[in-house]
């Protein structure tokens, strides 16, 4: 068998989680009770339900609610051969029977309904209805007697939405720690310093240290040389929110660039600014080889027709500056949401450094966090308000878009699926601070840094598990993904995840037996290695072969 | 159109083209325009354009543009398309803005500028003719529509290609030189040193028999000299039990006289076997009752024998033809951002995936049927000679690893389809009497290509091979994909030698060059692409361990990885493979079988799958598609890699398939020095020669240095040649027919000349 016994690659963070008991990823299991449970984690209650299985049916457990997740053990064990709970025992294999267990951080729960009245007629007809924001619709069912759902409602409301009951996000309670600081990750002055900034033309400005000419944006800010901080004051009042055109991206050769902002404050009238048209030469007159500046205005219906106007939007900027043509401006009304898909996905396109796992966390970490997309807003974090019109999946949109290039380039991107699919669970359990608060300003005021764990605490210590086989490390190499209907894929492994029948292979057989080639090649080298050792020993063998593993050896190892 | 004059003057240069031993040009034209896929014309090739009587060429001193390798058929030129792979002409005259579609023997009324071809494999190329003189150009789109329209089979290529060869080694030595004789294996392709049985022979299916262990089964001549049945193989496997006498008592009453023929057996003992309708209603139950009993006879077990009626089942082969005509459009005749909008809901309507994905289910139903039931199957189907070929492939394919291998893939067409009187001439239509028409084969490979996709370390072969395999049954020089029968072959032949005063001797017709010689289109280095690097054969080397063990499997072995712990069922997601015991373990065949009981088949077919899948797959056993929507995808490489807007350049698939074929290069590297320090036997895999098995190469001279430049998702095809659909001066390409749908039905276009 291929797979054999070789390393074991799982298919969802949040699943490993629960088996995993290493002190690495930081659980800590309730003895005796077998419930995952982090550091700062506490339990709070725990009871009997029937859980209203969609691919099993009903299923009696317990389910144990903590401060942080609910899970669920189920008490009757499931056929895996039969997918059904009513046989105990299997015809085919005997054995094999397991228990069923959820995994579900509160943070993912979008909304907590009741199901039927203490009167209601029919099994299982009495119960909580749970949507979560990850796509899983969880149901249980209780026993009618004694609003035996009552507290339990209670409970999860409180804690799955905290923010409306006074109390703190999981992220500031967590204690977990790590061998690799993840807040260290993004540190602005050296992404800029590696893109070679400041230059002649480009100047970093501390202007907004203290947040006070935008408070949406970064603390620091890269303006062209030319515009003095009076200038970014007096243009900062025609942009909405403050939010002036400032670098996000420069091209090492031709030094073109991207520009990010959010849209002009053209009222009624129709005004024009003289500020800001001065402003907007300037940027253009960067430089002087090309001297021209497109506008791409993210504005009208982008929103509409999912990842492939993102990703054809994101390619026409990538192409403008890779080819030189013009440098490019983007932005849409605030500048927050289609304006960070846009510009991120083009550095994407264009710097192979984002693709490395750490250049994609410097990615986000800038173009997202710092840039002020409201996650908060958008995930509702914390907030009961399940209808609230601000909720958007834009950054969802963004990492689907990822994924895509991923696919149509599988190897030239440093992390896997796995890595991706993580971030987007973090994105909602708010087990880490990454992704709290709409703002760096607002970070700061709550000591974000101070009081919580970053996510790439997580995933920078255990690299290995969020690796590309595949990737080939290259430098300057300019992706355009192909934005066609013909080639985007419905993520299967993220939407349809938790469907076990539509499930795909897990692991991917492809990486699989990469994987096993890998280690076939590096026992090969090891046993080389061994005899050269006995055979120089020796007395000279004259060297027949063509090539001694001395030779080709330091060459097969340049690989990874 | 005179602003397209970009290009500096046509050359005027000698061009010769390249021809094969009987290969005669028809007709020429000079100072001829290829349009080449790109915005502007400045890429245009300059050239001359020929029609002979195998291809059509266009011969050019200039470049090809913005392609960076070369994977060349040494049979064609890179701007060749073969006769028989012509699917339309079309000729344009845009100062009058007229166009006809042409066909054989047609008049012409006015003089061309453009020409365009549609291509059976989906390319659409273009030539325009400003600069040419307007009678020649003329005369060569009527050539070309009159000789790739051929009227008698005689006409085609092979036949004049293969009189040659006769006549040549007459004169020079007795015997074949390249190409002779179809049993050309896989051999140097392959890597191995089996060639590729053809079934012709006695022996052939004598050892077929063997090698399936299927006993109680037995090679018939009754139709030596095809005495019984003209659409049927020489030899083939029946029942021991049936008397050659029986058989041809019984052969009156079978549709085509197509008897049963034994395609395979499992090693519980059960049988796969075809035949066709029994017409004769007053004979049919005797007869089909005869049928039964022998071959539960042939069963071990004596079990009965399950029938599947194909007809009933399955699309037939116009439905089939219908949804690949609707994909053909979709894929390249509309213009390319028009079917994005809808692109999801236009290929579904098209109903092609969903045809592979009927013919697959029911394929993997029939696998439960031999492998759980422990029941022989009958596939009856009228003349049993279509969709008989696709399932009783597919079925093989899943149930028994030795037909994933080159050889034995190749054995099994010869076996299923070429020698079983799978009508290639009419359903590839190289005749161009479309009624016939039908892509069975193409829907085959499809599937097989879907099962490559799921398995991808189950196949020896690469996507590529299944694409270059396609485009053969375009090029009519094999012998393998020409004809209707074997029988025919033989009369045609003859007929054809005696008409040519070739001395046959006692050879039965000519011997046409097989497709197998895959010499014959490709270069050793090139062929190594067909083979997949992340194939798992018996004598992969593998580390298990932390040791280096091969592959080879014994009972035994499976069942010492039995027990575990129970696995737990995670997010309500039930996968824990390492911990499931191994399917084809011992313990679970010495189990007793599930009882039967009032359970309906289909609760027993999806419980077998639910059973698989919830265990590790045995690459070296049963393997069974995944069925569900997301799992049956669009052959993006067989079909858009002449769409220049699809292609993915420095991506796609083919740059994971680079790295993985260079890291096994360095494994063959590393165990063959291994091998020299200790003197130790080769392990099977390897060759002899040091010629590496893979294309792209640890040593080469993209060694470690990332992904070359030139791959592209439609590696090693490139659509430049291809025409630019997006524009052509600006115009689109589609209003420039005055918004005629391309592929213009004949009746349409009829009165417009």
């Amino acid at each position: 068998m291929a797979s054999a016994p070789t390393p074991k690659y799982n298919s969802h963070s949040l699943e490993n989680e629960s088996i995993k008991r290493t002190p690495r990823d930081g659980i800590n299991w309730d003895l005796g009770e077998a419930v995952p449970r982090l550091p700062g984690e506490m339990r709070i209650t725990d009871k009997e339900v029937i859980y209203i299985c969609p691919f099993n049916g009903p299923i009696k457990g317990r389910v144990y609610i903590t401060n942080y997740r609910l899970y669920l053990r189920s008490l009757e064990t499931v056929c895996k051969h039969c997918r059904g709970s009513d046989e105990s025992r299997c015809v085919l294999c005997g054995s094999g029977d397991s228990a069923l267990i959820l995994d579900v951080p509160l943070g993912v729960i979008s909304r907590i309904e009741k199901m039927g009245g203490a009167t209601s007629r029919g099994e299982n007809s009495y119960g909580l209805d749970i949507t979560c924001k990850d796509m899983r619709n969880l149901r249980f069912a209780l026993k009618q007697e004694g609003h035996s759902r009552r507290d339990m409602f209670e409970i999860l409301t409180r804690h799955a939405f905290p923010l409306a009951h006074n109390l703190p996000l999981f992220a500031f309670l967590n204690e977990e720690k790590f061998n690799v600081d993840g807040w260290m990750v993004y540190n602005p002055v050296e992404e800029y310093r590696r893109q070679g900034l400041p230059n002649h033309h480009w100047r970093i400005t501390f202007i907004n240290k203290c947040y006070e000419l935008c408070d949406t944006y970064p603390a620091l800010l890269v303006v062209p040389y030319r515009a003095s901080d009076d200038d970014l004051r007096r243009v900062a009042t025609f942009r909405s929110r403050n939010r002036i055109p400032v670098l996000s991206w420069i091209h090492p050769e031709n030094k073109t660039v991207i520009v990010r902002c959010s849209q002009p404050l053209v009222g009624m009238s129709g005004k024009r600014n003289k500020d800001d048209e001065k402003y907007l030469d300037v940027i253009r007159e960067t430089n002087k080889q090309i001297s021209k500046l497109t506008i791409y205005d993210a504005r009208p219906n982008v929103n509409a027709v999912a990842n492939k106007l993102v990703l054809t939007g994101a390619i026409q900027v990538a192409d403008k500056v890779s080819s030189g043509k013009s440098s490019v401006l983007v932005h849409c009304s605030d500048g927050w949401d289609r304006t960070a898909q846009l510009t991120s996905l083009a550095m994407l396109m264009l710097d192979s450094f984002y693709r490395s796992i750490e250049g994609f966390e410097i990615l986000v970490q800038k173009e997202w966090i710092s840039f002020g997309h409201k996650f908060a807003s958008r995930i509702g974090h914390g907030d009961k308000n399940h209808a609230d019109a601000d909720r958007s999946p834009i950054f969802l949109q963004f990492i689907d878009c990822v994924w895509q290039m991923s696919k149509q380039f599988p190897t030239a991107f440093e992390f896997n699926e796995q890595f991706l699919i993580t971030i987007l669970d973090h994105l909602y359990s708010c087990r880490f601070g990454t992704f709290l608060f709409n703002c760096e300003s607002a970070r700061e005021r709550q000591k974000v840094t101070e009081k919580t764990v970053s996510l790439w605490s997580l995933i920078n210590s255990n690299k290995e598990k969020f690796k590309n086989p595949f990737y080939t490390k290259e430098i300057n190499r300019v992706l355009y993904p192909v934005a066609s209907m013909r080639h985007l894929e419905l993520w299967v492994n993220y939407y349809i995840r938790w469907n076990p029948r539509i499930k795909q292979q897990q692991p991917n057989p492809v990486e699989q037996r990469y994987m096993e080639l890998l280690a076939l090649r590096d026992e090969y080298i090891k046993r080389l290695e061994e005899l050269q050792i006995t055979n120089s020993a020796k007395i000279s063998d004259p060297p027949t072969s063509p090539a001694s593993p001395s030779q080709i050896m330091p060459h097969v190892q340049t690989h990874f | 159109q005179t602003d397209d004059k970009i290009n500096s003057e046509p050359k005027i240069k000698k061009l010769e083209p390249v021809l094969l031993p009987g290969e005669i040009v028809v007709n020429e034209v000079n100072f001829v325009r290829k349009c080449i896929a790109t915005d502007t014309s400045q890429y245009d090739l300059w050239g001359k354009l020929i029609c002979s009587n195998f291809k059509i060429s266009f011969i050019t001193d200039d470049p090809m543009p913005l392609q960076k390798f070369h994977y060349k058929n040494l049979l064609l030129g890179e701007h060749d398309v073969p006769l028989t792979c012509i699917e339309q002409i079309v000729t344009v005259n845009d100062h009058k803005r007229k166009q006809k579609v042409l066909g054989p023997n047609q008049k012409l009324k006015f003089n061309p500028t453009e020409l365009i071809i549609y291509c059976k494999d989906f390319r659409v190329v273009r030539f325009r003719f400003d600069e040419s003189g307007p009678e020649s150009a003329k005369k060569v789109c009527l050539a070309i529509a009159h000789y790739s329209q051929p009227t008698d089979l005689q006409l085609l290529f092979a036949f004049e290609y293969v009189g040659k060869k006769y006549h040549n080694s007459v004169s020079s030595i007795n015997g074949m030189s390249s190409g002779a004789g179809g049993a050309a294996g896989g051999g140097a392709a392959s890597g191995s040193s089996q060639k590729t049985p053809l079934f012709e022979s006695y022996s052939d299916w004598d050892r077929e028999i063997k090698r399936t262990g299927a006993s109680s089964w037995r090679v018939c001549s009754v139709n030596e000299g095809y005495m019984i049945a003209t659409c049927l193989p020489e030899y083939f496997v029946v029942p021991s039990s049936l008397a050659d006498q029986d058989l041809k008592i019984f052969s009156h009453s079978f549709v085509g006289r197509r008897m049963p023929l034994w395609c395979w057996s499992h090693s519980n003992g059960s049988a796969l076997v075809r035949m066709a309708l029994i017409k004769d209603v007053l004979q049919q139950r005797k007869i089909d009752q005869r049928i039964c009993n022998a071959i539960t006879k042939s069963h071990p077990q004596r079990s009965d024998v399950h029938k599947s009626d194909l007809d009933k089942t399955l699309p037939n082969i116009q439905d089939v033809q219908a949804a690949f005509v609707k994909l053909k459009h979709l894929c390249v005749n509309e213009p390319f951002e028009e079917t994005e909008e809808k692109w999801l809901s236009s290929l579904e309507s098209t109903r092609w995936l969903e045809y592979i994905r009927t013919f697959l289910k029911h394929s993997a139903e029939l696998v439960y049927i031999l492998e759980r039931k422990h029941l022989s199957v009958i596939l009856q189907e009228e003349e049993g000679r279509d969709l008989s070929c696709v399932v009783a492939s597919l079925i093989q394919v899943m149930l028994d690893p030795h037909f994933r291998t080159i050889t034995g893939f190749q054995s099994l067409i010869q076996k299923e389809w070429v020698m079983t009187g799978y009508q290639f001439l009419d359903r590839c239509n190289h005749l161009k009497r479309s009624e016939k028409e039908s892509p069975l084969f193409l829907l085959f490979l499809d599937a097989t290509w879907q099962l490559l996709e799921q398995y991808p370390a189950a196949f020896e072969f690469s996507e590529t091979y299944l694409a270059v395999l396609h485009d053969s049954t375009r090029i009519s020089l094999f012998g393998t994909f020409l004809f209707n029968s074997p029988h025919q072959r033989v009369k045609q032949s003859t007929e054809f030698a005696i008409s040519k005063n070739i001395q046959l001797g006692d050879e039965k017709g000519l011997k046409f060059p097989s497709v197998w010689d895959w010499s014959l289109q490709f270069t050793a280095k090139d062929r190594t692409l067909f083979h997949n690097p992340l194939y798992i054969g018996k004598s992969t080397p593998c580390v298990q361990n932390g040791s280096v063990k091969s592959f080879k499997r014994t009972k035994k072995s499976y069942s010492s990885t039995l027990r575990g712990m129970p696995p737990s069922l995670k997010n309500g997601v039930i996968s824990d493979p390492e911990f499931l015991p191994r399917r084809n373990s011992l313990i679970l065949k010495l189990k007793p079988e599930p009882p039967e009981q009032a359970e309906s088949q289909n609760s027993g077919v999806e419980q077998y799958f639910r059973d698989w899948f919830s265990t590790p797959v045995d690459l070296h056993g049963v393997i069974l598609p995944r069925l569900s929507g997301i799992h049956i995808k669009l052959w993006k490489l067989c079909y858009f890699r002449w769409v220049p807007e699809a292609q993915i350049s420095s991506g796609g698939a083919i740059t994971a398939f680079h790295k993985a074929s260079v890291l096994v290069d360095e494994v063959d590297v590393l165990s063959r020095m291994l091998r020299q320090h200790r003197g130790g036997p080769l392990p099977a895999c390897f060759s002899e020669t040091d010629q590496s098995r893979m294309y792209f190469q640890a040593s080469g001279p993209h060694a470690a240095s990332g992904t070359p430049d030139f791959l592209s998702s439609t590696f090693p095809f490139s659509p430049v040649g291809s025409l630019c659909r997006r524009s052509i001066s600006g115009t689109p390409f589609s209003k420039f027919l005055s918004g005629a749908r391309i592929w213009l039905s004949t009746e349409t276009l009829a009165n417009e000349d």
